[in-house]
């Protein structure tokens, strides 16, 4: 019975650690900025208004002035991530299946050489290869663009993701293949209509890897893009930020944007991840 | 998540490659491997041997006339640098603290996750609320939670009594340190969980049921049964966790950006400073070098440590 108690007593202690951070700054999203300032603060807003998610489309002129134009630029940068992550999820999913299918289903030699060699680059530091990329991407004339930041997120997205999809492909039943031949079908048809199907959990959870990866990051971001035409919703989010004459409740309005949309893929994927990750990742 | 361990002593039958016949099967693995090679040895391999070679060099795009190569001298100012060992002291700290609360934190939610009550899917759901939210918009929210002035934070403590004065939370140089980590940890705790939770969920029933008859407590139970389980996916909870906090960046820049004085200028943060403000690109890759020895270091004793213990399959 106590034992009951002090479960669920540990779960709402959880729930409320998890969601009032994040409920606090949907709230202010509502506000109006008066209400946002007031001492005491309002828990909930008590005249709830749009108008902070509106001004995005169409900002005033003094709205219009924050952080080097963020709120008009704000939509732009939701698209521009948009563009950019599924991008990035979709280069590492047809760059990861080839080199995870070998290591799933062919012994060669060298093959726990490379599969540690993916993991280390891992494990390198974004900043350590910044100033080179930049200068690469310089040299290619790709800064500003989707291009570079594509690139530079497959770098950091690949490694994972041939580890989740050969953890996933070995849990594919070999027969399959083997009728697949037998019905003299090549290689590519057989991974297009029997292989990649089934290992659709693994193949989401790793595009969800790489979706993440590249609508979260920022220091690349930042360093890479220089006008709305390729900076991503941190880099904008971060321009509210350092502005000081910005508006609280704008801010938090930019905010709640950025997290929607990946958060509703994983909600909606939810199940697929755990099952996709689930496949070799943590058997003890 | 990454590293898959797996019983030694367990054949997997349908899973472990098949060896066959033909000369050409680590041809056809390298024709596979290539287009994954060739990115990673073109935009991670390269790079890093460039920055190498950029950290031996006198190299500001502010000054190119002085560019020239100075072998170690980015090297030997960094060790006599004041900020540069002020910067390494609390990244070290901020690092350990993270660590700390991580583990802690991440194993009671695991925990908690494991056991079947009501609304179970209902947290493991918000469990991925802040996977989902970028650092800089983590910075931003704790930001406006622990503002001096109409922070959320000052207002609660007030109404409920716990303090008499409006707090200035980030302007003490301790507030903005252990204010930072917790934000950092509350951001990366999802993965921490997932991790935990998918080794909680191989632990086989009568490991609790032979703990059961043989009368153990609760903490017996955890320690006898629970804990041995979970020490393998709590080292790579420690290798992701280590290496997050060592180049966590984002979620401080927006915080704190470094500040008050140096109390959360961790070395992400002065290195992204001395490359982006003072455009020093030569001192900047030395920065940046000395951030990946430290984590490969420290990853190569933890991967040898899997290794001894016989549970990395690749």
């Amino acid at each position: 019975m106590t034992r009951k108690v002090v479960l669920y007593a540990l779960a709402i202690g959880f729930a409320l650690y998890l969601v009032v951070p994040f409920y606090w700054i949907v709230n202010m999203s509502f506000m109006h900025e008066v209400d946002a300032a007031s001492v005491p603060p309002h828990f909930l807003p008590h005249d709830p208004t749009a108008a902070n998610y509106l001004s995005f489309v169409n900002p005033s002129t003094d709205q219009a002035l924050v952080g080097s134009n963020a709120v008009g630029d704000t939509p732009y940068a939701v698209l521009n991530s948009l563009v950019v992550a599924f991008s990035t999820a979709v280069v590492n999913l047809v760059l990861g299946t080839f080199a995870a299918y070998s290591f799933s289903r062919i012994q060669f030699r060298g093959s726990q050489v490379l599969l540690i060699v993916y993991l280390l680059t891992r494990m390198v530091p974004g900043i350590a290869i910044i100033i080179p990329f930049y200068l690469v991407m310089r040299a290619l004339d790709l800064l500003d663009t989707y291009g570079a930041l594509i690139l530079s997120y497959t770098t950091f997205a690949l490694p994972i993701t041939i580890w989740i999809l050969k953890d996933y492909f070995r849990t594919v039943p070999r027969e399959l293949e083997d009728a697949a031949r037998v019905d003299r079908c090549g290689w590519f048809r057989m991974m297009w209509t029997v292989f990649l199907p089934i290992s659709a959990p693994g193949l989401v959870a790793a595009a969800i890897f790489s979706f993440m990866t590249a609508w979260n990051e920022f220091m690349f971001a930042l360093f890479m893009t220089s006008s709305i035409s390729s900076q991503t919703i941190p880099v904008i989010a971060a321009n509210f930020a350092t502005d000081l004459n910005t508006q609280v409740t704008l801010m938090a309005a930019a905010g709640v944007l950025a997290v929607v949309p990946p958060l509703v893929l994983v909600l909606i994927c939810q199940r697929l991840i755990v099952q996709g990750m689930a496949a070799g990742s943590v058997k003890g | 998540m990454t590293i898959t361990a797996v019983d030694t002593e367990k054949p997997r039958a349908d899973a472990a490659p098949r060896p066959r016949r033909g000369l050409g099967d680590t041809a056809r693995a390298y024709l596979l491997n290539a287009p994954a090679m060739i990115v990673i040895g073109l935009l991670v391999a390269y790079p890093i041997a460039y920055s190498f070679w950029l950290s031996l060099h006198r190299y500001n795009l502010k000054l190119p006339a002085l560019e020239r190569f100075v072998w170690f001298q980015n090297y030997v100012s960094l060790i006599s640098d004041p900020t540069f060992l002020s910067s390494l002291r609390v990244t070290v700290a901020f690092v350990v603290v993270v660590l700390v609360l991580t583990v802690v934190l991440g194993t009671a939610l695991a925990l908690v996750l494991n056991e079947t009550f009501l609304g179970r899917g209902v947290l493991r759901s918000l469990v991925l609320l802040p996977w989902a939210m970028p650092g800089v918009v983590n910075g931003l929210m704790w930001r406006t939670i622990f503002d001096a002035k109409t922070g959320a934070l000052n207002g609660l403590l007030l109404q409920l009594g716990l303090i008499d004065s409006y707090q200035a939370w980030l302007t003490s140089p301790s507030g903005a340190f252990f204010i930072t980590a917790f934000a950092q940890v509350w951001n990366t705790l999802p993965f921490t969980v997932i991790i935990l939770l998918a080794g909680l969920s191989t632990i086989p029933g009568e490991q609790y049921d032979a703990a059961k008859v043989d009368r153990a407590g609760v903490l017996q139970r955890f320690t006898q049964v629970t804990l041995p389980w979970l020490l393998h996916p709590l080292l790579i909870v420690l290798i992701l966790e280590t290496m997050n906090a060592f180049r966590a960046f984002d979620t401080i820049y927006v915080l704190t950006g470094g500040g008050p004085g140096d109390a959360t200028n961790v070395i992400a943060v002065l290195n992204v400073r001395t490359v982006l403000t003072y455009t020093d690109f030569g001192l900047g890759s030395a920065y940046s070098w000395v951030i990946t020895i430290v984590t490969l270091v420290i990853s190569i004793g933890y991967i040898s440590t899997l290794y001894q213990r016989g549970r990395i399959d690749v």
